[in-house]
């Protein structure tokens, strides 16, 4: 049912971008306390390796340090969402390079800095297995115990050979795509203190402030009241402060000392040790029939989580739930692993393990249509799901379904209708153009798996509301949409919302902020929290007027029904001369089915869809691979604030377009070369040229006003539609991510094209 | 990222303070001019980091003057100045457009030239530019002043003719004639600041429509800025055509011997070197040609 | 090995005050702001000149302050976020330009920056003069539309 809406759907400025943008938000890495301490890390030397001895006598005697500490303090040394695998402070091994073995806590940052260097660390290297396909054999070297598979399984529907049997076309390629690096502006970072509750209070970057909570006091074993974590406004995230960083070290410091602490990570730190999109070897084999129907896919996946599994079986599982991508496909055999190496720790990553599988798909289908002679749109709209679809893994798809209304916008686009024309453009006589497209989808919402979110709501003395979750404030502008959302739901002028976020003490748990759910749950739960309201609100004014009062609505800063009205002030003194609480909770429980046998929470109810369409330019004499427009389509169900999901998506596509070309980790045995923003090269302005956006309001009866997640979706198919691009221009498929001009040059070399 | 804490930073008020300081402790103070490279330098080295001799302050080395055709520029002045500058703009435009790309604009306010030429990074984006124009550099130490031509001041990878002591104060060459022209070429990894995989610049000539002189210089491709000198004999007393041009360009593979590294492979700067030298070359035909 | 620290007394106007620090001398005008005066509007993204989130005006020109000691600083004028004109971050906000935010100090020094050389300047001269500062967030699309319609503000 579509609703008559105020806030939603209206263009408001943000009310945390004035603030920030005149520097004067406070982040973590902003906050000085008096008698603070500084943590520095001592971290391992080499990426695999055994602890024979570790020393820090020396250490402790350094001047201004106050505290070292090694595994021994840590009385819990395993966490891990999935698989509790990763030690907190390195006892027996060092994985990778990253692996923290002690931490300083001293009285300034230098003497922290100094004390680490007089840690001894005695090490026997091991065998360092930092390629995927030789840590999968049977005689790699182990990296831990039960050998380097952290997961591995096989879901099939239908036959595949049979489906290939009745196939005119199938194309096979094997692709791969590099680690990206989420380089988000601010660095890990967080600091630590004793409440005057005697509370061990944790801020930090994160983005599951109550995930975090949990590791805190599972590793430390401390009672759960006894810790606190904050997440205020975080420099970036992308899924990459998805895990755990700071925050355990932190809390460590300030129970064993009793003082604030200070844990911020360097830019190098923070592309070492911070958690990476995954590197993937995608196999594919997919046939279509002689009028252009998908008719098997047979895929293997592997994906490269480095040195532990932290939220890589649930990347797992979304690489393989979207790896067929937005199409019927009858026959299907997917194979995929997640494979232990001593390469960086590989985790969330925007897109959650969908772009590796979709760079592979969307060139599959590429191929496919040129094979058959037909256009690659038209293509991929005879095989787009529809709802009421049976999806591949035989769940009906029962919610919105939009791709068929992202691909005709990309069909009727002036950049495709005029492919011909842009390619033939004369220009430099090594500039060669192109136009690609390619389509995505994404589950949004944890699948299969419980998915559950609070929200409270206050009706405060003034007459105002203040909305109080976990959602964290990572630059999505989820605190914005939550306040429009709310606006609307509670009928008030937005001005009167305060929402109060991500805080264990203050907020209730609202779950992760990831997998584009947070505007969904968030939205559904305060739409419960107004019913919730609304029902306590009946309550009082039935024993108000001493006769029962069934009609009640929220208009427009009121509670009006039949005979009365009341402002929000008014209720807000009533609940309180009646003794309850002006404070209500909201709970959703996503809907959800059982997963698939092999999966952990395939299939998901809810999907995002989209489409890019890419206009390239390839000079042939360099391989470089510029981009002078990109339009970004996604059904987003129904727009929130035009200007934060423009702002979204156009982030995304030059995030896309960053994987796509530029951003390449050079991994030379486990050591990472390049740690800083001159090495590892993401997208300046110069890089970015026009991106268009078009929204398509698909409407998901589920969703807040119709409202999907919108967070990831515009980065999938950004790196396969510049793949196809290169292809409309030089003729040549390039199959590994990014597409830096040396890879792009060979390419177009052996292919022996020359300057006209 | 290591803070400097320990370290003294000496800050004359003079060049004639500055040169006394550095006699004084020889081989004990880095210099420090700009210090946009040489603070991350010290700050992610593994050892203790020298105390410095910070000659910011010196303005008396910030100038750029053109005298009886030949230009000079003091060491510590700036590229945004340089870039910007009249004098460089008409006399070296080839060095305007090299100094326009060593970095982002805030680099550009705070780099000196004096600092990337004794900086020594083999991929220094104004060295292939000072290299054609035949620059000549002024080392003073408290005893006394050296002049050196660039080609003669590098001796290896970082190694620098520059005795413990001595500052470099002045870069200087001879102003372009009006049948010159220059054009510098970089090619990095994003369209945005990247280092050099290679760069390059190359001066012509031209005399009746037939190359008098060529000098060619590339960088990131061997321990130092080499010039390509089988690339401008090639040039030299033909006319511009494509088939000059073409190998012209591939004979520069004579000059250098580039390495692997994080930006790109030997081979692939090699080509590189030669497809871009084309490039530059059919640009700089066409406005010959015009 | 250990080091002892060195301090000494630097004066620089910040923000038209005098501002008198003692401060190691080997310490970057960023860690002065930041871990001594608790100015923080200026941000530390990489401390190695990558991405301009540290951007402030030395003597009315745009320097990253991670690659300017304090030494430098000494008897100069030093400009950071907080007092910029207050419309270049207005601009930011209500162009939507502003997502994470923890660029956008640094723009707003560099936009400043350029308003005070180019009054008017193209997109590509927005880009060209941008270019040294880094989002992760924005793809850049509002952050031009922000400083283009700062432009030919004579204001």
């Amino acid at each position: 049912m579509k609703q008559s809406t105020t806030w939603v759907g209206k263009e408001v400025v943000r009310r945390d971008a004035l603030e920030k943008a005149r520097g004067l938000t406070k982040y973590a890495s902003d906050m000085f306390l008096d008698n603070m301490l500084w943590v520095a890390a001592c971290r391992s030397k080499y990426p695999h390796a055994v602890i024979k001895r570790i020393d820090v006598s020396r250490a402790l005697k350094s001047p201004g340090v106050v505290a070292v500490f090694t595994h021994r303090d840590v009385p819990n040394n395993r966490y891990g969402v999935f698989v509790k695998d990763r030690p907190v402070l390195c006892d027996d091994r060092v994985r990778y390079i990253g692996d923290i073995v002690a931490i300083v806590a001293a009285e300034s940052k230098e003497e922290a800095e100094q004390a680490v260097e007089e840690i001894v660390v005695e090490y026997e290297p091991l065998p360092v297995v930092s390629d995927p396909l030789e840590a999968m054999k049977p005689d790699a070297f182990p990296i831990h115990e039960g050998g380097n598979i952290s997961r591995s399984t096989r879901i099939t529907f239908g036959n595949v050979e049979e489906g290939f049997k009745a196939s005119k076309a199938v194309v096979e390629n094997e692709y791969r795509t590099a680690p990206q690096i989420h380089m988000f502006l601010e660095t890990e970072a967080g600091f630590s203190y004793i409440d005057e509750k005697g509370v061990i209070t944790v801020v930090a970057g994160g983005q599951s402030p109550y995930r975090d909570h949990h590791e805190i006091v599972s590793t430390l074993q401390l009672p759960p009241e006894k810790v606190r974590v904050v997440i205020p406004h975080v420099g970036g995230a992308f899924g990459g402060k998805d895990d755990v960083s700071v925050q355990i070290y932190l809390a460590l410091v300030t129970w064993k000392t009793g003082r604030p602490a200070r844990f911020v990570w360097d830019r190098d730190e923070s592309t070492i040790a911070g958690t990476k999109r995954h590197a993937s070897i995608v196999r594919m084999k997919t046939g279509a029939s002689a009028d252009g129907k998908l008719l098997a896919n047979d895929v293997e996946i592997i994906y490269d989580t480095g040195a532990y599994t932290a939220l890589g079986h649930a990347v797992l599982d979304v690489a393989i739930e979207n790896c067929n991508g937005p199409y019927k496909i009858p026959n299907i055999d997917i194979k995929a692993w997640l494979v232990y190496t001593n390469n960086m720790v590989a985790s969330a990553f925007r897109g959650f393990g969908a772009p590796q599988v979709m760079f592979a798909m969307e060139q599959q289908v590429d191929q496919l249509a040129y094979e058959l002679g037909m256009d690659p749109i038209e293509f991929r709209l005879r095989n787009a799901l529809k709802r009421g679809d049976v999806m591949v893994f035989g769940n009906k798809l029962e919610t919105s379904v939009g791709i068929s209304q992202c691909l005709e916008a990309a069909q009727n686009h002036p950049l495709w209708r005029q492919k011909e024309t842009l390619k033939s453009e004369k220009s430099l006589p090594w500039i060669r153009r192109g136009v690609g497209v390619a389509a995505a989808i994404k589950g949004f919402t944890l699948g299969a798996l419980p998915d559950r979110g609070s929200v409270a709501v206050e009706l405060r003395r003034d007459g105002g509301l203040t909305v109080k979750g976990s959602f964290t404030e990572i630059g999505q502008g989820v605190v914005q949409a939550v306040a429009q959302l709310a606006a609307d739901l509670f009928k008030i002028d937005i001005e009167k919302v305060e929402v109060v976020f991500a805080d264990t003490g203050k907020t209730p748990d609202t779950s992760v902020t990831s997998a584009s759910r947070q505007l969904f749950l968030a939205g559904n739960a305060l739409k419960k929290a107004a019913e919730n309201l609304l029902n306590l609100i009946r309550e009082v004014l039935t024993t108000r007027y001493g006769q029962k009062v069934i009609e009640a609505r929220f208009e427009n800063g009121y509670v009006v029904g039949p005979g009365f009205s009341h402002s929000f002030e008014e209720v807000a003194q009533m609940l309180e001369e009646h003794g309850l609480s002006r404070e209500v909770v909201g709970v959703y429980d996503v809907p959800r089915v059982e997963p698939i046998p092999g999966s952990l929470e395939i299939p998901h109810l809810f999907y995002m869809f989209g489409a890019t369409l890419a206009l390239v330019e390839v000079n042939i004499l360099t391989g470089t691979v510029t981009v002078p427009k990109l339009v970004s389509i996604a059904d987003v169900g129904k727009v929130v604030n035009p200007q934060t999901l423009t702002g979204q998506l156009e982030g995304a596509a030059a995030q896309g377009l960053g994987f796509a070309l530029l951003e390449e980790p050079i991994i030379d045995k486990g050591i990472l070369k390049t740690t800083n923003l001159s090495t590892y090269l993401i997208p300046s302005i110069k890089d970015v040229n026009e991106i268009e956006v078009i929204p398509v309001e698909s409407f998901e009866d589920e969703g807040p006003f119709g409202a999907k997640g919108i967070g990831e979706i515009g980065i999938i198919s950004v790196a396969p539609a510049i793949a196809n691009a290169i292809y409309h221009a030089v003729r040549v498929r390039p199959k590994s991510a990014p597409m830096t001009p040396e890879k792009i040059y060979w390419l177009v070399k052996q292919a022996g094209l020359t300057v006209k | 990222m290591k803070s400097l804490s320990y370290i003294d930073v000496f800050t004359p008020r003079s060049l004639e303070e500055a040169l006394e300081l550095l006699d004084k402790h020889r081989g004990e103070l880095a210099v420090l001019a700009g210090g946009t490279d040489l603070i991350i330098q010290l700050r992610k080295a593994q050892q203790k980091a020298p105390n410095l001799l910070n000659i910011y302050m010196l303005d008396e080395l910030r100038y750029i003057k053109h005298d009886n055709e030949i230009i000079k520029i003091g060491a510590l002045t700036d590229f945004a100045t340089i870039t910007e500058s009249p004098i460089i703009q008409r006399h070296a435009p080839v060095l305007a457009e090299a100094a326009a790309t060593i970095g982002s604009v805030q680099i550009l306010n705070k780099a000196s030239i004096g600092g990337n030429i004794v900086n020594a990074s083999p991929a220094a984006d104004s060295l292939p530019a000072l290299y054609v124009l035949n620059a000549t550099l002024t080392l003073r130490s408290k005893t006394g002043t050296r002049k050196v031509a660039i080609e003669q001041f590098y001796k290896g990878y970082k190694k620098l003719d520059l005795q413990s002591g001595e500052l470099l104060t002045e870069v200087s060459f001879p102003a372009m004639k009006q049948n010159q022209i220059g054009m510098f070429f970089k090619h990095g990894l994003r369209q945005g600041d990247a280092i050099s995989v290679v760069n390059g610049a190359i001066l012509l000539e031209v005399l009746n429509g037939y190359v008098k002189d060529a000098r060619i210089a590339l960088g990131a491709v061997a321990p130092t800025v080499v010039r390509a000198t089988e690339s401008e004999k090639t040039l030299i007393g033909q006319r511009l055509s494509e088939d000059v041009i073409l190998k012209a360009a591939q004979a520069c593979l004579t000059s250098i011997s580039p390495i692997d590294d994080v930006r790109g492979s030997a081979a692939y700067r090699k080509e590189m070197c030669v497809n871009y030298l084309y490039m530059t070359l059919w640009q700089m035909m066409r406005m010959v040609n015009l | 090995m250990q080091y002892s620290r060195v301090e000494k007394e630097f004066f620089f106007r910040l923000n038209g005050e005098e501002v008198r620090v003692r401060a190691p001398p080997g310490y970057t005008l960023l860690e002065v702001l930041r871990h001594i005066l608790h100015l923080t509007g200026t941000k530390d993204g990489c401390s190695s000149g990558d991405c301009g989130a540290c951007t402030v005006l030395l003597d009315g020109r745009a320097v990253h302050s991670c690659l300017t000691l304090i030494s430098q600083v000494e008897g100069r004028e030093v400009t950071t976020v907080e007092a910029v004109d207050e419309k270049v971050a207005d601009a930011y906000a209500r162009h939507g330009a502003v997502q994470c935010g923890y660029c956008t100090p640094g723009f707003v020094v560099a936009t400043a920056y350029l308003l005070s050389k180019m009054h008017n300047p193209s997109d590509a001269e927005i880009r060209e003069w941008l270019r040294g500062n880094l989002c992760r967030c924005t793809g850049y699309v509002k952050i031009l539309k922000a400083v283009e319609s700062l432009a030919g503000d004579d204001g």
